[in-house]
Parts: structure tokens; C-alpha cells; sequence
């Protein structure tokens, strides 16, 4: 057990001169003990819960906010690895996207089997995903074979092409795109020390041109590709960034991604960036890395998002899930340790508060607009998980 | 910077009943002294060193053996450098020492009284040549460094010497594929087993190796490419004959293992008979140190651990509860590391009260330190006169 990097929940430092301020949205991977269900909490920068949404299933990802106020949530609804007997390496699934009103009334859900890691609503309300496992996407053999980079399989195990999918809002496939028909196993060369499983695309997301940015971690690169056509027109950060997160664009233009940093080719102790590149050169023009390098490190998952102010919150997924904000100076602002413990039901961990990504809003964000931020709605919550519930000393525990 | 993780110093945990009483030996990176603290994270004795100090053990004699830094050494950019030995008595009198530029990392004081070393040498460009693993041309000046062990005689001369090279096979040990070619073994701990045999640790081929101490043969490998090792530390023989080994999770293969673990191998099995840590994601064993660190079996079975990165100490019982906890405030020097609120630590050793080592009676708060500003750290005085009047019931 850890005592001394467990001991502080919730917020631990806010500094409001400098903080751009606005709402965070998280989600424990698993469900919580007092009622059973997925949850997603909204934390005012005090650390208030000023929203809940429950879910029937566990979280299998994690939930965004829409601009009407709605939130659209990754619920993993089925064992995956059961159901289709796929390794134990595919991790992160969320099978069924839910969307709920601000109150928590169900607007729609949509189905997305073996869906994993990162789904998103186009502009028409179909549901992109990237989904891991489907036979349609295992590279014919003699293309496996000219793949570079990976550890060998050792009996017959397949080589996954992660695909993506559209489906309309019954479920129904309208667009999908084979990776491995697009990609090519000379440039797109795995990270040495994976095994030759799959690419293991970690996120979607679609740049104001229509296109879709894509991140197979396992590749250490992600890229453009050009939607509907599927063709990759761009690849960013290779040599750079090591299994790399949450790769998007921003509202100047340049790509911010997180970069993991795990596998990382140098001696010495792995830390994680988050980097801001230059689509047109391919260039770091900023990034945030700690003091101390080591001190800020995940090594899975992780994301980060840019505030209007210039901002940056990061998530720091493997740290006790720690959220936290600097300003583009790297000066820390906020920080806060996600207090909601849950159960994740599918490896049986207790006490578990991980999340995937902490999406942040300003105040004036639309969907908040007319809606009720109090956090005297939730009295237990706040009791129990708000501001007042942690102690900011500590003592050392003697017995 | 971090709130949550690191700010909080000193002792945090102490089970009085469950941990094992005695004084910790800790040597802070880029310090510039060895610091002896009691079970309260009091400082109760320090070694101002000539050098920096980067592994150290207190001998049963009581006087103080490190390996220390020599700031213009040839390799100083490898991690490791060393290049001078030295023991001094408890009151810092230098008795011995063995000077060598390549010197690195750590030693062992052997049976006969004679000191294994480890010392870095070059690999002969053919052999070189074929070692797998790594980028090319990472080489460093395009010279690949590999290991030596050699056993110092008191008087300093050389009574015994194994060459890497000459014995290990490219074929079989192979470098971890992200390192840099700039070494081949990078061996980081070295340990004479009771039969005479050599334990080792080369770090960047992820094997701990028993080496023939007649023929120089490796007689027995643990790890390797496709092991359960990653870049792992500090490896002990227990009495019951298993290994001890700090995995630090380094490069691991895949993600899942992306945190440390201390593990019990049993050699003629090879098996797992105990573990600790690296059941990611349980936040309970959140514990991950990827450079450096130190593990150590206690007499009544607890391990200590030293997680380095994060200068945490601890303590647990063979079922994997804690029973002490500390996290090094100590003072540490100039360099980046230091500056940070994670005060790193090389490697941390507990001796028992009854160590013949601690021939001095170690006396409380002979030396006090200041804690840290901006810490929360707590000395309150009548909580630690109760544990004191506690401790002597129990009789220590």
C-alpha cells in the first residue's frame, strides 16, 4: 500500500487568479458500490459535484458533453473477451453509446458491438468507432508477414487491424474503413517491444476540414485520413511521440496530443508530455512536461484538453487519477485526485478510480445554458465526495 | 509539479508491532552524504562523502562502504558512473580505497574480505558487431561498453576478473530493443552466493546470471527478451536459497507490466514463489520505480523496499501489508533531480538493532534535519515520546 501519494483526494491545489476556470466531466472505469451503476460526475473547480448521470452498465470508456446540455457515454454492456474469445491485450471497451439528457432521461442508445476506446457523434448523429477484434480487419497472412517491427507471435495468433465503423442511429453500418487496406507495413512500423497483436487505435476525432484524426498507439504516430475516401493523407509525430493519446485539433490549427511516453527509446525513467504540433511541419511548438520529468508519467490511457485562456488540463490517468491545469507558462494551477471509488467488474478490482479522460467546459460553455450548476442538488454526493469531505494536512499514521 | 504526490514527507506509516526495528541507511541522489535514520525518519548519524555517494553498505565492522561519483569521470554521462570505492569508519576517516574510472554502480564485499567491483569495458568492434538490440547508431562515440567484474583484493590489486564478452553469447543475450547501443549488459548489481558462484545483474539484457566462479561460464540465466524481467535491480540471495529481485518495469514487454514489482524466484524451479506489486491497476500497489531502487528480506520476513524515483521507503509484511512508510526529505544538492519536491533515492538498506555493524549506540536526534518548506510534514513531539516509551516496553 501507498500511503504518502494516496493519502490526498479531491481538489489539493486551485490557485483562481490564473485557472481558465469552467466545469470538469469524469467517469471511474466500473460501477459504483452505493447504487450498482455506471456513473459520471461534473466538479466545479471547488470540487463540487454539480451533475450525476447514472448509467445501467459500467463504464467501458468515458462520457462527453454535448453542446444541448446532453451527455454521450461509452457503457460497456456485454464481456467482450468472453463473448468473442479475444486476447487479453484488447483492452478498453465500450459497447453501447447512451445519451442522457442534463436530468438523466435516456434520449437514445445505440449499439456498438466490440466497440473500444474512442467513439464519436458526426454532425448528421451517426456514431463513429473504432472497434478491435472483428475478423474482417485480421491481415491476410502474407501482409502480415511484411509488417515490420513487433514481437513475433509465438503459435497462430492473428495480426487485429483495429477498423472503424459508422453506424446510423439503429446500428446499422453506413461507412467503415478496413485499416490495413490504407495503411502501409513499411512506414506505419510497430513499437519493437508490442506484441503482434494489433494496432491498438486509441481515438477519433474530426478536424474542422471534415477529416478524421486517427491514433494507433502501438505505431507511435497518428494520422490524418481523409473521410468518406479512408486514404491516409498525413502522418504526425513519428520519432517523436510514444504511444500517444487523445490526439486533436485545435482552434489554431495545430494538433495537441498527449504523448504517453511509455517505450520511449532512451536509458532513463519514462515521463509523459502533452505536445503541440504544427500540421504543416510536423513540428513541437509547445509542450508541458514536468520539472522533473519522471514526476508526471502514464504510462496508458491519459488526454488533455487546451481552455480558451491558453490553458492546458491534463489528465494523468495512472497517477491515482489526477487531473490537473497549468498554464501555457507549465505553472500548476489546479490539481484533483478523483475521489469516487468504484468496482471494475470484469478483472474483479476494488477500490478503483480510474478514469480514461477528464474533459473540461468553461462557464459559458452552450450546454450549460439554462441549467441548474447548484450543488445543493446533490447534498450526499458533496458530503461525502465534495470539498469539505478531505482533510488538506496530513499526519502520519502511528499505532 | 504535483500536490497530491508529493507532498507529503517523512514518516507517514509505522506499525510498531508488525515492523522491523533498526536503523535505515538511505543515500539521497546527488547528495553528498549517507544518512542513517531511526523508525521515526529521525536522523540519528550522516557520512559527509568526498564524493557522491550512489550505492553504499554498512559493514559489519561499522564502518561505511560506498561507491562514489567522480565528477570528471570518462563515462559520468552513463548512468552508474561511478569510479571510486571507498570505506570510511563511523566518524568519516577514509581506512581504504579502491580508485578506477570505470568502477560503476555496485560491489559486494565478499566472505574473504576481498571486494567485487563491476567496471564498464569496451566490446571488441566484431563482437560488438553482432550483439542484437537497440537503434544503430546509438553506439557511444561508436563504442559499445560492456562489463567486467573484478574481485579487489585489500591491498588493490586485481585477485580475479570475468570479461563479459568472453562469455556471454550475442545470440542469447540480447539487448533490449529501445536502449541505447551505448551498452550491451549494463550490469547494476553484483553479489557473491554462498557456494562462491557470482550473482549479477545486467540491466539492459533483462537477465540476473550466476556466474562460475572456476570457468567464468554463465551457468544459469532468469529473464531475457521474452522474460519476466524489465530492466530489474538489486537481486539478493535469501537464506532459503531463492532470489530477491527489484523489477523495475522498465521497458516492459507490452503495457500491462508498466510498474514495478518485487519478486522471490526460486532458482532451480525458476518460478514466482512470492511477489509484490505490478497487479496495475489495483491502486493499493500503486508503486513504480523504472530507474534504480533496492529491495531487502528482514529477518522476520517483512521486505524493504526502496521505491527511488519517488524516494518513498517502505516496509511490508509477507502478505503485502505495509507496516512502514517514510519518503525522503533529506537535503539533496544542485542537480534538476534534487531541486524537485521528489527527492530521489539511490538505495535505502534496514540493519537491526542487533547489528554488529551499529557498534556505536545510535542515539536519537543527534542530528536533526529541517523539514522541507511547503511540506506537511509533522514532528510533533508528544506523539513521538509515546511511540519512544512504547518502543522500550517492547524492548528495544
Amino acid at each position: 500500500m501507498n500511503i504518502a501519494q494516496t493519502a490526498l483526494w479531491g481538489v489539493t491545489y486551485y490557485n483562481p487568479l490564473k485557472s481558465s476556470g469552467g466545469y470538469t466531466l469524469f467517469s471511474p472505469i466500473g460501477i459504483s458500490y452505493t447504487s450498482g451503476k455506471g456513473e459520471a460526475w461534473l466538479i466545479d473547480m471547488e470540487g463540487h459535484i454539480v451533475n450525476r448521470w447514472q448509467f445501467p452498465y459500467q463504464c467501458g470508456l468515458y462520457g462527453y458533453l454535448l453542446p444541448n446540455g446532453h451527455i454521450v457515454y461509452a457503457a460497456q454492456s456485454e464481456n467482450v473477451h468472453q463473448k468473442y474469445s479475444l486476447p487479453f491485450s484488447f483492452t478498453g471497451f465500450g459497447t453501447e453509446i447512451i445519451e442522457q439528457d442534463w436530468d438523466g432521461n435516456v434520449v437514445r442508445t445505440v449499439p456498438i458491438p466490440r466497440g473500444s476506446h474512442d467513439f464519436m457523434i458526426m454532425p448528421n448523429g451517426n456514431v463513429m468507432y473504432i472497434c478491435y477484434g472483428d475478423e474482417k480487419g485480421i491481415l491476410p497472412d502474407e501482409l502480415a508477414a511484411k509488417w515490420k517491427g513487433g514481437i513475433p507471435a509465438e503459435g497462430k495468433e492473428k495480426l487485429y487491424g483495429d477498423n472503424i465503423y459508422e453506424v446510423d442511429e439503429d446500428g446499422k453500418i453506413v461507412w467503415e474503413w478496413i485499416s490495413y487496406e490504407h495503411m502501409d507495413p513499411e512506414i506505419d512500423a510497430m513499437c519493437p517491444l508490442e506484441d503482434r497483436q494489433q494496432w491498438h487505435m486509441n481515438t477519433l476525432f474530426r478536424c474542422r476540414d471534415g477529416n478524421i484524426l486517427v491514433s494507433p498507439r502501438h505505431l507511435n504516430e497518428f494520422f490524418k485520413m481523409e473521410y468518406p475516401s479512408g486514404k491516409i493523407i498525413a502522418r504526425y509525430g513519428r520519432g517523436k511521440i510514444f504511444h500517444q493519446h487523445d490526439c486533436k485539433e485545435l482552434d489554431n490549427g495545430n494538433f495537441l496530443v498527449f504523448d504517453n511516453g511509455s517505450h520511449r527509446h532512451n536509458y532513463g525513467a519514462p515521463y509523459s508530455r502533452v505536445v503541440e504540433i504544427d500540421p504543416n511541419t510536423d513540428e513541437e511548438v509547445w509542450e508541458y512536461k514536468a520539472e522533473v520529468p519522471s514526476d508526471f508519467y502514464s504510462s496508458l490511457m491519459a488526454g488533455a484538453n487546451r481552455m480558451p485562456n491558453g490553458n492546458t488540463v491534463i489528465c494523468d490517468s495512472c497517477s491515482n487519477s489526477r487531473i490537473f491545469e497549468v498554464t501555457y507558462e507549465g505553472e500548476l494551477v489546479w490539481e484533483y485526485i478523483v475521489p469516487l471509488r468504484v468496482k471494475q467488474m470484469e478483472i474483479s478490482v476494488d477500490n478503483f478510480n480510474l478514469i480514461f479522460r477528464a474533459p473540461r467546459y468553461p462557464s459559458d460553455y452552450p450546454g450549460f445554458k439554462g441549467k441548474d450548476l447548484d450543488p445543493a442538488r446533490f447534498p450526499w454526493e458533496n458530503q461525502m465526495y465534495g470539498p469539505a469531505a478531505f482533510k488538506k494536512s496530513f499526519v502520519p499514521r502511528i499505532f | 509539479m504535483s500536490v497530491a504526490f508529493n507532498s507529503i514527507k517523512g514518516l507517514t506509516f509505522y506499525d510498531i508491532t508488525r515492523a522491523y526495528v533498526g536503523v535505515t541507511m538511505l543515500i539521497p541522489v546527488d547528495g553528498e552524504e549517507v544518512w542513517l535514520i531511526d523508525m521515526l525518519g529521525n536522523t540519528v548519524h550522516s557520512w559527509k562523502t568526498r564524493h557522491k555517494p550512489i550505492y553504499g553498505n554498512l559493514l559489519p565492522n561499522g564502518n561505511l562502504l560506498y561507491m562514489g561519483q567522480v565528477d570528471n569521470g570518462p563515462l559520468v554521462d552513463l548512468e552508474g558512473a561511478g569510479g571510486s570505492l571507498q570505506e570510511v569508519d563511523w566518524d568519516g576517516n577514509v581506512v581504504w580505497e579502491y580508485n578506477e574510472p570505470y568502477l560503476h554502480h555496485a560491489f559486494d564485499r565478499t566472505e574473504k574480505g576481498n571486494t567485487l567491483v563491476l567496471r564498464w569495458l569496451e566490446v571488441p568492434k566484431e563482437i560488438a558487431a553482432r550483439v542484437k538490440g537497440g537503434d544503430a547508431g546509438t553506439e557511444r562515440e561508436g563504442v559499445m561498453w560492456g562489463d567486467a567484474i573484478q574481485e579487489i583484493t585489500p591491498k588493490g590489486t586485481i585477485a580475479w576478473e570475468w570479461i563479459g564478452h568472453e562469455h556471454l553469447d550475442p545470440d542469447v543475450d540480447i539487448a533490449c530493443p529501445i536502449c541505447p547501443r551505448c551498452g550491451w549488459t549494463h550490469a547494476n548489481a553484483v553479489t557473491e552466493l554462498p557456494d562462491g558462484d557470482i550473482l549479477v545483474s545486467f540491466m539492459q539484457t533483462n537477465v540476473i546470471a550466476i556466474i562460475d566462479k572456476r570457468t567464468g561460464d554463465v551457468k544459469w540465466r532468469y529473464g531475457g527478451p521474452a522474460g519476466e524481467l524489465a530492466h530489474q535491480h538489486s537481486p539478493t540471495v535469501l537464506d532459503n536459497g531463492n532470489f530477491l529481485i527489484f523489477d523495475n518495469g522498465l521497458h516492459p514487454r507490452g503495457l500491462a507490466k508498466g510498474f514495478s514489482r518485487i519478486l522471490e524466484v526460486n532458482p532451480s524451479s525458476g518460478k514466482i514463489v512470492w511477489g509484490f506489486g505490478g497487479n496495475w491497476p489495483e491502486p493499493k500497489e500503486l508503486f513504480y520505480s523504472p530507474t534504480m531502487g533496492s529491495c531487502q528480506r528482514l529477518s522476520n520476513g517483512n521486505t524493504f523496499v526502496c521505491e527511488s524515483t519517488t524516494g518513498r521507503l517502505f516496509e511490508m509484511s509477507m502478505k503485502g501489508d505495509l507496516v512502514w512508510e517514510y519518503v525522503n526529505n533529506l537535503p539533496s544538492y544542485e542537480t534538476s533531480l534534487a531541486r524537485s519536491k521528489s527527492c530521489p533515492v539511490f538505495c535505502a538498506f534496514r540493519y537491526g538493532m542487533d547489528y554488529s555493524g551499529l557498534k556505536r549506540p545510535v542515539t536519537r536526534y543527534e542530528r536533526r534535519r529541517e523539514p522541507r518548506p511547503g511540506t506537511t510534514e509533522e514532528e510533533g513531539g508528544v506523539k513521538e515520546a509515546a511511540v519512544v516509551s512504547r518502543l522500550e516496553r517492547l524492548g528495544y
